[in-house]
């Protein structure tokens, strides 16, 4: 934090206070859905392997994905996808240039969040 | 009308404190900074920096209703009430809304705000085609009153390494004038992770700017430049 001599000098600092554009709720997403794949990715890697071994374990993968809490969990692994995927291509657009405005970028913010949401539903709707 | 204030007295508070308020508001009460003189004569104990009046000293900024921006352009009538009114988020409070912006100001003397030239100086003065002029429209009105570094994320995590909106628009502001011959420095300077890539592109800042710059397309042309010099 900022530097402070004076233990007495208290800083205002509560997000919960703090009004975030659609921008910045697209690039707290951006992160949430980064970690969310670093963390997803090996898991559903396993589950794909563990698919392949043997008919058997085919179906202990198809029951465990058919139990409410993990269905919740790929609900979130689709999002993350999406929202990531999105938002990393309006930053690799805007680095050159486009979409660099202020209401372009707003724009542009809300596309990603509701695409992510979107494709989550979409997705969600047709694999579970 | 009714305010909700922050309150911090360093000599008789142990912690802040937020302090309601109903004024009367007068007909000629436009702007959120008028509120506050009104409010100022009801409690004189009510600290906050304001000068000019009229958008262009930059001492009235503070966060309003969440959002930051300059009291003194705020119109009343499109606040939404009670009137939340805090310091800049994450600068060190010296009392009620008045910050300390010792580091704001660290981050843009880091950036060398003046311009280098040292050929010999001409007899009258340097001069710049109307051109090159405009290349510096919306870059030298900024009157550093803290509102986009103050509500940009990245400078929260990293005042102390990343100069901040506000220092990057005035680094771009002599990169490109014409009459400035440090453009391969400055550009070197800014080449660390922190310094100028710690931006995300969030945009608050160009979102909250009381002066409608757009610090965040600044940081993107000193990126470009820095692609194009390193080609």
């Amino acid at each position: 934090m900022w530097p402070n001599n004076r233990e007495s000098q208290p800083v205002f600092f509560n997000l919960l206070r703090i009004e975030f554009p659609v921008g910045a709720i697209t690039s707290i997403g951006h992160r949430v859905s980064g970690v969310v794949l670093a963390l997803g990715t090996p898991v559903l890697i396993y589950l794909l392997d563990a698919s392949l071994r043997s008919a058997q374990d085919y179906e202990w993968v198809r029951a465990l994905l058919n139990t409410a809490p993990v269905k919740g969990l790929v609900l979130l692994t689709i999002w993350a996808f999406a929202h990531h995927f999105f938002a990393g291509i309006r930053h690799l657009l805007m680095d050159i240039d486009v979409g660099s405005s202020l209401p372009a970028a707003r724009l542009s913010a809300w596309l990603v969040n509701i695409a992510g949401v979107g494709v989550a539903l979409l997705g969600g709707g047709m694999l579970l | 009308m009714r305010f909700s204030i922050y309150r911090f007295n360093p000599e008789q508070d142990s912690a802040p404190y937020m302090q309601h308020y109903d004024i009367a508001l007068q007909p000629e009460d436009r702007m959120l900074l008028d509120a506050l003189v009104r409010i100022k004569a009801a409690d004189d104990s009510l600290t906050f920096r304001r000068s000019c009046r009229e958008g262009v000293c930059g001492s009235d900024a503070m966060n309003i209703n969440g959002r930051n921006g300059l009291a003194c352009v705020t119109r009343i009538v499109e606040l939404k009430e009670p009137v939340e009114l805090r310091p800049l988020p994450s600068f060190p409070v010296i009392r009620d809304l008045v910050v300390d912006m010792t580091q704001f100001f660290k981050q843009y003397h880091s950036i060398r705000p003046y311009l280098i030239n040292d050929e010999a100086a001409p007899q009258k003065e340097r001069l710049q085609s109307p051109e090159d002029r405009e290349k510096l429209d919306g870059l030298y009105e900024c009157i550093l009153c803290a509102c986009c570094t103050s509500q940009c994320p990245s400078s929260w995590w990293n005042p102390d390494r990343f100069v901040g909106p506000a220092g990057l628009l005035q680094a771009y502001r002599f990169i490109i004038d014409s009459r400035d011959r440090a453009t391969q420095e400055r550009l070197e300077d800014l080449n660390d992770p922190y310094r100028l890539f710690r931006c995300r592109s969030i945009m608050n800042c160009t979102e909250v700017c009381p002066r409608g710059l757009s610090p965040s397309r600044a940081i993107e042309k000193i990126r470009l430049m820095m692609v194009k010099h390193s080609l």
